[in-house]
């Protein structure tokens, strides 16, 4: 697993903060919204990632963001009821939730952490959101995860919660690549 | 055509939404629960049609009498029979508001036909139910019912006289005519719980209830109703005379008003065509994901070496698509070493939506084209732009 | 509080008034053999139950 530890984590101060964004495919509509590299039309600093559904969303990603120098990260699914899939935007909903508790021991702004929910027709609210959203990253100092001791020894707080917890996505060097095999 | 038909049907059904949204918060929207509405109607059916039924008598000489003892000398009873109709009414309309908008939101797609077509059963029983609860009341309106269904019965080629003789016990009217609607009417009811077995069987967390605010809402509105417009029957049918007028329930009984119109057998091809068509409606727009412009992400996959046989994404799987099964071996990583279960995918009732891999905390599931890998390197080249 | 937290406790308040003056309507109703009102309005309580519910999370005391 790459990382960045050549360059500074925070991105904050350049051109607003960097924000990374899962949106779920039946969610708001990306055409109009979004670059052909993904950043928003309106807000160049955020990168939206396309899948399919917000509850395909790991949590663990979410915290992959923030240690590999995204300042905030949000997920946007369709309005609390109206999943395409029925649950999948309450379950992410409180993966969120649990994570952002989870970060907070770790004194990481749970703030960093938003889940968004618009339709398919809410483009505008959508964009205002996020620039809210952004706004409010933006005026938090600092990076989101303080600077890391050289051993990563992040296994500990995995398995806190096990709906969320992330597999310990740091220390699992030794870990089979069978992931890697479909 | 038909698909730019269906893309502004959908334009107006989330603009609705949209105006619902000023009132009601997004999660208090009756237009998401108008499934879970249905099956609340439904109960409250149930529930008052079983008090209905211990008063109910049914012979020519006592079901009307013993409808009007019920209605005027038992205590509430008026009420109960309006809450049994006006639900009745609320059922048919949340069964089409629920039709239409997973029709125009398309959540018919890829393997969700199953939960369709049943309902398209249920939507049919469900009209069958509410013209026969019309009969049983054997007032003017009964009669008419009886004779006109019996009518259109019989003109059904080859089968018809079989067909009215199914119904109705005979030609004209037989002692057994009343009996057998009770049972037409309550048997098919029962039927119901059948076809939504069948339902909800492909959905492991069906939404059964709507939020506590339209619960209220529902049962209030009927109540209410009940209390201010009374429901009565009409005259008692008189068996020498044919009655003249047919009060209308629009959503129950429009094709008797359209009889005045049309020949009942062009009304019969008529319902046989829409519910066709209604069948057909899932398959109407075979598209892949590429077409409709979504990513082909694949279907789920289980990592073996990974799964530890927790059975969380058993759990979070919206289509049931995936069981837990006992596992002959132990898995290869540490987490999976005492495992009793693994989870195998059913591919066919995999819509690829991925919840899975967001439920599985092991990183024992996948979707193939769209691999954890896969986002890792978009949030880092998002991190690094 | 918010004014607007505060206009919907008005409308909580109302709405449980007129609840509790449809109690005592149902009460009467059931001593003077006046059925179908009692019926009416055990709807217009579930009625104003229901956006009871409503006030409660329109004004932030209830959450998702």
């Amino acid at each position: 697993m790459p990382e960045l530890a050549d360059r500074p984590p925070s991105a904050a101060g350049r051109r607003g903060p960097k924000i990374v964004g899962f949106l779920c495919d039946w969610a708001v509509a990306s055409q109009g919204l979004v670059r052909d590299d993904g950043t928003m039309r309106d807000l160049p600093n955020v990168t939206l990632i396309k899948i399919p559904c917000s509850g395909f969303t790991r949590p663990a990603w979410l915290e992959f963001a923030l240690r590999n120098g995204a300042d905030g990260v949000f997920v946007c699914g369709c309005p609390l009821g109206d999943c395409f899939n029925r649950y999948g935007n309450n379950l992410i909903g409180d993966r969120v939730e649990q994570l952002r508790r989870r970060l907070e021991r770790q004194k990481v702004n749970p703030e960093r952490i938003g889940a968004l929910f618009y339709g398919k027709h809410a483009g505008a609210a959508f964009v205002d959101a996020v620039r809210a959203f952004s706004d409010r990253v933006a005026g938090m100092p600092g990076p989101a995860f303080p600077p890391r001791k050289p051993a990563p020894a992040a296994a500990g707080p995995a398995s806190a919660a096990p709906r969320t917890g992330p597999a310990a996505q740091d220390g699992q060097a030794g870990a089979p690549a069978g992931r890697e095999g479909t | 055509m038909y698909k730019r038909l269906l893309a502004g049907l959908l334009a107006a059904t989330l603009r609705v939404d949209t105006l619902v949204a000023r009132v009601y918060p997004d999660d208090f929207n009756p237009l998401y629960y108008t499934g879970g509405l249905a099956n609340l109607f439904l109960t409250v059916l149930v529930l008052s049609g079983i008090f209905l039924f211990l008063y109910y008598t049914p012979s020519f000489d006592q079901a009307y009498t013993s409808v009007q003892f019920l209605t005027l000398d038992v205590p509430y009873g008026q009420i109960i029979r309006g809450i049994h109709r006006y639900s009745a009414d609320g059922f048919m309309i949340v069964v089409l508001l629920h039709l239409f908008r997973n029709w125009f939101t398309e959540r018919f797609r890829f393997s969700r036909d199953e939960p369709w077509i049943s309902g398209m059963m249920l939507l049919t029983l469900t009209g069958f139910i509410g013209v026969t609860g019309y009969m049983l009341v054997w007032d003017q309106r009964s009669e008419a019912l009886v004779a006109m269904t019996a009518n259109a019965a019989a003109q059904v080629p080859l089968v018809g006289g079989w067909l009215r003789h199914a119904l109705f016990g005979g030609t004209g009217l037989t002692d057994l005519l009343l009996p057998r609607l009770l049972f037409l009417h309550i048997g098919p009811a029962v039927g119901l719980y059948v076809f939504l077995w069948w339902h909800y069987t492909r959905i492991r967390h069906p939404k059964v209830w709507p939020p506590a605010v339209w619960t209220l809402f529902a049962l209030g509105f009927v109540v209410l109703l009940t209390g201010l417009i009374p429901v009565t029957s009409q005259a008692p049918a008189v068996v020498s005379q044919r009655p003249q007028t047919l009060a209308i329930d629009w959503l129950f009984l429009t094709p008797y008003w359209a009889m005045r119109f049309l020949p009942p057998l062009v009304l019969i091809a008529l319902a046989v065509v829409l519910i066709g068509y209604g069948l057909y409606i899932p398959y109407q727009l075979p598209e892949t994901r590429s077409e409709l412009g979504l990513k082909d992400s694949g279907v789920a996959q289980v990592i073996d070496a990974n799964c530890t046989g927790c059975e969380l994404c058993y759990y979070d799987c919206p289509y049931n698509a995936i069981v837990m099964v006992p596992s002959p071996n132990p898995g290869v990583t540490k987490a999976a070493q005492a495992r009793k279960l693994r989870a195998v995918i059913l591919e066919s009732r995999c819509v690829e939506c991925g919840i899975c891999v967001g439920a599985c905390p092991f990183e024992a599931l996948e979707l193939p084209r769209l691999l954890q890998k896969d986002i890792h390197e978009k949030v880092l080249s998002a991190c690094q732009s | 509080m918010t004014d607007r937290a505060s206009a919907y406790v008005l409308w909580i308040v109302v709405l449980a008034a007129v609840s509790l003056v449809c109690t005592a309507g149902i009460v009467w109703g059931e001593l003077t053999g006046h059925h179908r009102l009692g019926g009416a309005l055990i709807g217009v309580i579930l009625l104003a139950y229901s956006f009871i519910l409503l006030c409660l999370r329109k004004g932030g005391f209830t959450s998702v």
